[in-house]
């Protein structure tokens, strides 16, 4: 027999508002762990952009020695040119670096050096940014070179930070999520103490199963979506309010909130997640309670 | 239309509740089920409703074994069965009409079906003018009349008593055994698990007595205790052929003149 969708929804609507206290915290809970969830993601699919931008623009900085002889130099660009991982290498002289260097560092420290004293440099585009290391061993010590620069240590601290405020915040979630199905399970069951004597009367007069069944679990799935419409809306505030919009642009390379921006597209997948998780605990929740308390 | 074969059931930790139990009724019977408390006839009605199986033994119910019945099917057996309790088990928040009502929606039945069938049965059971009331609104009897209306509605083959005038005064009981009566002579198998031994005399119908789990005694046109009415009564034909319980026609019961005038 099927069950008549305008019977179920009037049902689940008539029992979630007897108990609108217990709903209104179901859905709250919903809420708080889905809009977790939801910004770790975010921040997650962020945080792998930045991190793509960042290591596309990593350089290895073979540093030559300020007495090193012109065959010395000349052996190391020729070198530098064999390995495959290697794009290219600008040479750039003594002046170029000290120049650089005046205009960077703050004047205390740059005025100790003189051009003399100053390294020439090869500046060196990767394949790989993952290579930087390989460049650096190889390298480093030979003769003729001071040292091997490479920003690598920086990601890796990022990349580290990152991981584990993602790990925080989707622990967090997942406690959420847990206690959310606990009390969708814990509203369901007190709609269903509410209306134990209906229940018994549709079990006598030979009510279907799901028909006893598909009120109870609607109301978990309204609780569920509710929630996760609150949490979506949090996702979406998190995007615009923080401006994850931002198209990166040469001019805000330095914004690290630019480098993090995401597409339309997977703000939508995130949001879409997020729903999809929230039908789940509230479907789960409710089925659960209505195998436990309904026995039918 | 029913039979029980050989039926036992234990419940755990504690005394048999039906032992050995065969018994066979007819399709339009009307059927007393008596004995003291704890002797089997709630086990009775409830392995009828299949809300219990048997340890063993088999229960036919509407040419269906019940307990071959996969449980997903069983609330389809449960719509050929109208029950009536004790504590006549309404819905305090509907009025009379959509507590009867509510027996045809959670079946699926169709609106005009239900706006058709309740106002008819209400009509039967004499409630029509209170058909917008709230059971608190109306005494024992008529609640238990709601009760009845609500299992008859759906039109079921069998029509299962507990203890329906455990809770009213003997005036009210008999307008209740007269409703039940009423069904019966529409074809439909009553049979009430009942303390009342005045109704029971007075109706002097088939009689099946339990004592600590064990049928005692099937009687044609029994009475309530095993006395010398019995003798009285002329018709201690015993256990077994059932064929003297012909469907019950007006003139099968004997049904007491002091009840057919009353309102």
């Amino acid at each position: 027999m099927p069950v008549s969708p305008g019977y179920v929804s009037r049902e689940a609507v008539t029992n979630l508002w007897r108990n609108r206290l217990m709903t209104v915290a179901a859905i709250l809970t919903v809420a708080v762990s889905l809009a977790l969830v939801g910004s770790s993601l975010l921040l997650k699919q962020g945080a792998s952009k930045a991190t793509v931008q960042w290591q596309n623009g990593v350089q290895a900085i073979v540093w030559v020695n300020p007495g090193a002889s012109p065959t010395q130099v000349s052996s190391i660009g020729t070198e530098l040119d064999q390995y495959p991982y290697i794009k290219h290498c600008i040479a750039r002289s003594q002046a170029y670096d000290y120049n650089e260097a005046k205009a960077i560092l703050p004047a205390d420290e740059s005025g100790v050096t003189t051009l003399a004293d100053y390294p020439s440099s090869f500046r060196c585009a990767l394949n790989d940014p993952s290579q930087a290391t390989a460049v650096y061993q190889q390298f480093v010590g030979k003769p003729g070179i001071k040292t091997v620069s490479y920003p690598g240590q920086q990601i890796k601290t990022m990349q580290s930070v990152i991981r584990i405020l993602q790990w925080v915040f989707l622990s967090v979630a997942v406690v959420l999520l847990l206690s959310a199905s606990v009390l969708i399970l814990n509203t369901i069951r007190m709609a269903i103490f509410a209306r134990r004597r209906e229940v018994s009367v549709m079990k006598l007069v030979g009510a279907t199963n799901w028909f006893i069944r598909l009120p109870f679990m609607a109301e978990g799935l309204i609780q569920g979506l509710l929630g996760a419409a609150v949490a979506v809306l949090v996702v979406l505030s998190l995007y615009w309010g923080i401006g994850l919009d931002t198209a990166r642009t040469a001019a805000n390379q330095g914004n690290i909130i630019a480098q993090m921006s995401l597409g339309g597209w997977e703000v939508a997948g995130t949001c879409i997640l997020v729903a999809l998780v929230g039908v789940v605990v509230g479907v789960v929740g409710s089925a659960f309670a209505v195998r436990r308390f309904l026995d039918v | 239309m029913i039979k029980f074969q050989n039926v036992t059931k234990t419940y755990k930790g504690s005394t048999v509740a039906l032992n050995d139990c065969s018994v066979e009724i007819d399709k339009g019977e009307f059927v007393f089920l008596v004995g003291p408390s704890g002797s089997g006839k709630t086990t009775f009605i409830r392995l009828l409703l299949r809300e219990e199986l048997p340890d063993s033994g088999r229960i036919w119910e509407a040419g269906k074994e019940i307990g071959h019945i996969a449980k997903w099917r069983i609330p389809y057996l449960r719509r050929n069965i109208g029950c009536v309790f004790q504590d006549f088990s309404l819905l305090p928040n509907k009025t009379v009409f959509e507590n009867v009502a509510f027996a045809l929606e959670v079946i699926g039945r169709p609106k005009h079906v239900i706006a058709a069938q309740v106002p008819q049965v209400l009509d039967l059971v004499g409630l029509t003018k209170k058909r917008d009331n709230l059971p608190h609104e109306l005494s024992g009897g008529e609640q238990q009349r709601v009760a009845v209306a609500r299992a008859f509605v759906n039109r079921p083959l069998i029509l299962l008593a507990d203890e329906p005038t455990g809770n009213l005064d003997p005036t009210t009981s008999l307008g209740i055994m007269r409703l039940l009566d009423r069904i019966n002579r529409t074809g439909t198998t009553v049979i009430i698990a009942t303390h009342d031994a005045g109704m029971v005399d007075q109706m002097r119908r088939r009689v099946i007595e339990l004592d600590r789990g064990l049928l005692v005694r099937d009687q044609a046109h029994g009475v309530y205790g095993i006395d010398s009415a019995t003798a009285a009564a002329g018709a201690g034909s015993p256990t077994g052929s059932m064929a003297g319980h012909a469907p019950t026609g007006a003139s099968a019961g004997g049904f007491p003149d002091s009840l057919a005038t009353r309102t």
